[in-house]
């Protein structure tokens, strides 16, 4: 569904015939709707990709925008402007939705850029060891042995206090990581918005890591939260 | 997805889950995990300091069934083996057994590093030499 267009190549609008930017949503010279553009979610904001972005901004230019499309402007336009609103709603939507989260974008930007995340890279990377929080594993295990051992408790109908208080412990111990991991990834958005290609290039690598730490650590937190609330 | 009617049966009746003496000389420990599902595997072997035999192999793992059920074959399979002949089990051995789907094995990724890991801790316990391929081990 990704696609990373040269936005420098103009295409013609539909109506005016006047050369634009392939993507807008409306022609900049005779302000006609135009089909969904092919470009990324943020040059339908008329942003270039950047990670440390004005949600304040994002959000105005989002409703703009969508006043713009509603489909009572629509009423009696051509099947084909009515076709395009419906269209050109749905990606603005999904494109606002990715951008105004921070960690949806951070992934967003990275997978333009051609970073595989999540599972789309498990088990390819195994010369990376980067890839694995090994100082985490030892801490994850035991967390399991314990979350196991509470699952058990509770299914007999007692539940060991001193087992509760730990549980609860390293859920403020794993949010309080989180909050450090959320952090690093904040000051990766500035390297990655000021820097140059190798400097992003590096940015991106460390940004991919700590995606992964983040989504290791969140697995761990809710299943912590999972046992401890049921 | 559904899983294969072997994924079931280790999943429902794991082999060998257990702990052995981290600290005896005769157990290596590989602990491994998977960043993108959250998965933890361990597998300890006890090998005969003779004969080189993996004579016990045991293992614990929090995951989904496909990695339960790919640290329980290899337990299985390494257990009776020497340990350079557990070397040789690769991960697709793995696949193939289980039927894994596509995106399912990294599980079997997971295993045999697992593998590699508990005969790694254990060469190095025992001032084995350890082999440049066993680190650079890429497929």
């Amino acid at each position: 569904m990704l696609k990373v267009i040269d936005s420098a190549i103009p295409v013609e609008c539909w109506s005016c015939a006047v050369a634009h930017n392939e993507s807008t949503l409306f022609c900049p010279h005779c302000s006609k709707i135009q089909p969904p553009p092919g470009g990324d979610y943020f040059s339908v904001f008329s942003l270039v990709p950047k990670l440390d972005l004005d949600l304040g901004m994002l959000e105005h230019q989002f409703h703009k925008l969508s006043r713009k499309l509603h489909p009572d402007r629509f009423a009696r336009a051509s099947v084909h402007e009515k076709d395009w609103s419906l269209a050109d709603t749905a990606l603005l939507n999904d494109a606002y939705r990715t951008l105004r989260d921070p960690i949806r974008r951070t992934e967003y930007l990275l997978k333009l850029r051609g970073a595989e995340i999540g599972e789309e890279h498990a088990g390819k990377d195994r010369k990376d060891p980067s890839r694995v929080p090994a100082d985490l594993l030892e801490e994850a295990f035991d967390l399991n042995m314990q979350l196991e051992e509470m699952r058990m408790s509770k299914k007999m109908g007692d539940t060991d206090p001193d087992l509760q208080s730990g549980l609860e412990q390293a859920r403020k111990k794993y949010n309080d990581m989180l909050d450090q991991v959320d952090s690093d990834l904040r000051a990766q958005w500035q390297v990655w918005d000021n820097g140059d290609e190798p400097a992003r290039k590096e940015a991106e690598k460390k940004m991919v890591s700590l995606l992964d730490r983040r989504r290791y650590i969140n697995n761990l937190v809710r299943d912590v939260t999972e046992t401890l609330g049921s | 997805m559904a899983y294969s009617d072997k994924v079931v049966d280790h999943y429902n009746n794991p082999r060998n889950v257990g702990t052995l003496d981290k600290s005896s000389t005769e157990v290596g420990t590989g602990l491994v995990g998977a960043p993108e599902c959250g998965d933890v595997m361990r597998l300890q072997i006890r090998v005969n300091p003779e004969t080189q035999v993996i004579e016990e192999a045991k293992f614990k793992t929090f995951g989904c069934g496909s990695a339960i059920a790919s640290s329980s074959l290899a337990t299985e399979w390494i257990k009776g083996r020497t340990v350079e002949d557990a070397l040789a089990i690769k991960n697709t051995d793995i696949v193939k057994e289980l039927s894994l789907p596509p995106v399912k094995i990294h599980c079997s990724v997971l295993a045999e590093d697992a593998i590699r890991a508990a005969i790694g801790d254990w060469k190095k316990k025992n001032g084995v030499a350890e082999e440049a391929a066993v680190a650079a081990q890429a497929k």
